[in-house]
């Protein structure tokens, strides 16, 4: 899978359209689930065993936390054309940074559509991505459930961004795998909340 | 000083799971915060590793350690002998653990994720009697602008920090703008204060206090140090429109804070907004990026933590007493006097230990340009008015009518940080020499060759 990363970045944007089109939180969390295993796979060989374990069970948990919130099958917010928005800002504003913040002006880089991606571009790409839809689907949330998704978003995106940082990488995928289950602990603790005033 | 934050962290899962025995929670979570405190202040100033990850206790570590641990430790009291709220002990020590973390920690993207594990951990205690005010709506507010502002701030440091350096200046400028624009968003700087406006009038008084007492401060201060250990400083210097924002969001703040405490008739709205009129001053100290200007920015969020504290808990304690009607100093005189005191703290009046920050932020203001001085004198003025204001409005029955209540918790609090500001006004070098050290680290940051 490691020399498939153009075929991951498919799967991350894929999966984000999903998740971003989903009306049901259960669905919405399951599509996250598949955006930040993607993502995983997107980072390739460079990231060690533990780190990979300690994210994927960050995203599994994260996951989980959202599909238990739901309560029920039906639970959720319909994006209505927030999703239209969404799509549009996300892919304008990815393609922007990307050609904005991404290389030097002499920098070649090649890659292939199945083939390793020593630059980083690809994992560059879907971090751009995915912090630009998480963006773009916080600012137009109507409430904690879309809120919640759009954080999750953004952190999956900035993960992937501080995985190219010289460092304890370690100790930095630990921190934002707890940042990431307290955002979706905080996330579920919202949506209890909000249903419950609206039922009331 | 891993061990004061293991402390810190354990107590607030012990604490999580006795929350609903307030009497066993209460007397627990302040035990930890004062060993923690202990801790903090007799430790030698050492490195330690965990992970990888430098550990530094910096003489202003100790220090803002010991202020910021000091306000959490009252609140804990506040809420354990007067307000009992059983989502606060937890919360509290997990605060407590993130701000030691962030006061210690040596890597700028570590120091900005334990700032976000501390401002979401709140989220919890923010919501109260949910089908009766909008504190939800206030929760998730919050919750939006530390997501948002956090992802944005730490993918821009991740970039900074990954990026080869021979990148044209307008990457470096976008990315410093990225990470002071997310600061801003933190901080409830104004433009982006709408959501600390509507917690100021929604969320339990402690939390609150919290909040703009703890936490804001912990920001302003995590700040700082990103600034100071990422080495965008120089990029910063090379680009003057950078340091222009920085004035600029400062003078608005400082401005617009000052406008609306003026406006206000609620006691917590007075104090919210007093704190943003302050970090906007102190955020015009660091954006001079001279060695005054940063004392003084660091010692007004310090004092200004340790004076919403005050005012906050008192504002909740004359709310909570006088039920319907409105606040006044009949139904709580202590926790009244409280608040007046605190106000003092606010304006940076001498001779407290407040009024070196003010001063110095205040006179490397003018040195830099008359009108940037005159902006922030002003702030203070209307500062002092919006607290004079709400003097007068808590203050306006006769004193043969006044009640002391019962447990005067806000009061004897109030009463004991106005003495430690007091203490430290007649003896500023204890509390100036730490911060002088910081701005020394910051200046070198500034010009590493």
């Amino acid at each position: 899978m490691g020399g498939a990363l153009v075929l991951m970045l498919l799967l991350v944007a894929v999966a984000t359209l999903a998740a971003n089109g989903a009306r049901q939180l259960r669905y919405m969390a399951l599509a996250f689930l598949g955006v930040a295993l993607a993502a995983h796979l997107l980072t390739g060989p460079s990231v060690s065993l533990s780190q990979i374990s300690v994210s994927a069970a960050a995203a599994l948990v994260s996951a989980a936390v959202l599909y238990v919130a739901a309560r029920d099958r039906r639970y959720g917010e319909d994006p209505g054309w927030r999703l239209w928005l969404a799509t549009v800002v996300a892919a304008s504003v990815a393609a922007a940074a990307f050609a904005f913040l991404r290389t030097t002006a002499n920098e070649e880089v090649r890659i292939t559509i199945i083939g390793e991606d020593p630059s980083g571009v690809t994992q560059e790409a879907g971090a751009f991505w995915l912090l630009a839809s998480g963006v773009a689907i916080l600012l137009t949330a109507r409430g904690a459930v879309r809120g919640s998704l759009g954080a999750l978003l953004m952190l999956t995106g900035t993960q992937l961004l501080v995985q190219l940082v010289p460092g304890p990488q370690l100790a930095f995928t630990l921190l934002l795998s707890w940042l990431q289950v307290v955002v979706a602990l905080c996330g579920a603790f919202l949506i209890l909340n909000e249903r419950a005033v609206r039922e009331a | 000083m891993i061990v004061p934050i293991a402390l810190l962290g354990g107590g607030a899962l012990v604490a999580f799971a006795v929350r609903k025995q307030v009497h066993l929670a209460g007397p627990l979570s302040a035990a930890a915060l004062a060993a923690a405190i202990w801790w903090t202040i007799s430790s030698p100033q050492e490195k330690s590793e965990v992970l990888g990850l430098q550990l530094r206790l910096s003489p202003l570590a100790q220090l803002g350690g010991a202020m910021l641990l000091s306000s959490l430790f009252i609140l804990v009291l506040a809420v354990w002998l007067d307000e009992p709220a059983y989502n606060f002990f937890p919360t509290a020590l997990a605060a407590g653990a993130a701000v030691t973390a962030v006061l210690t920690l040596t890597s700028p993207i570590a120091i900005y994720a334990v700032l976000l594990l501390a401002l979401l951990v709140p989220v919890g205690s923010f919501t109260f009697q949910v089908t009766r005010n909008r504190s939800v709506e206030a929760a998730y507010r919050h919750f939006s602008f530390v997501a948002l502002g956090g992802s944005l701030g730490i993918a821009a440091l991740a970039l900074a920090g990954s990026l080869p350096r021979d990148q044209p200046a307008g990457t470096f400028v976008v990315l410093i703008v990225i990470v002071v624009v997310a600061f801003a968003l933190k901080l409830a700087a104004i433009p982006f204060h709408t959501h600390a406006a509507l917690l100021a009038t929604e969320v339990p008084a402690p939390a609150l206090a919290l909040y703009f007492g703890v936490l804001v401060p912990t920001t302003f201060i995590a700040f700082a140090e990103i600034l100071t250990l990422s080495g965008l400083l120089p990029a910063i210097v090379q680009i003057s429109k950078v340091q222009d924002l920085l004035l600029g969001l400062g003078t608005v703040s400082a401005l617009g804070g000052a406008f609306l405490a003026t406006g206000s008739t609620e006691l917590r709205r007075v104090a919210a907004y007093s704190v943003i009129a302050n970090l906007g001053q102190a955020l015009v100290g660091i954006a001079t990026l001279s060695g005054p200007g940063i004392v003084g920015a660091v010692a007004i969020a310090l004092v200004t933590g340790a004076g919403a504290t005050q005012q906050l808990l008192a504002a909740g304690a004359i709310e909570r007493r006088a039920g319907a009607d409105r606040p006044s100093a009949a139904v709580a005189p202590l926790a009244s006097l409280a608040f007046v005191i605190g106000g003092l703290a606010m304006i940076g009046a001498p001779p407290l230990v407040a009024f070196p920050g003010h001063f110095f932020v205040e006179l490397i203001a003018f040195s830099y340009s008359g009108s940037l001085g005159t902006a922030l004198v002003a702030s203070t003025l209307f500062v002092l008015i919006a607290q004079l204001r709400a003097a007068i409005s808590i203050f306006r029955v006769a004193p043969e009518r006044w009640r002391v209540e019962r447990r005067p918790i806000a009061g004897i609090s109030g009463v004991l940080v106005f003495l430690a500001l007091l203490i430290g006004g007649v003896q500023p070098d204890g509390f100036l020499r730490p911060i002088a050290a910081f701005a020394d680290e910051f200046i070198r940051a500034l010009r590493p060759f």
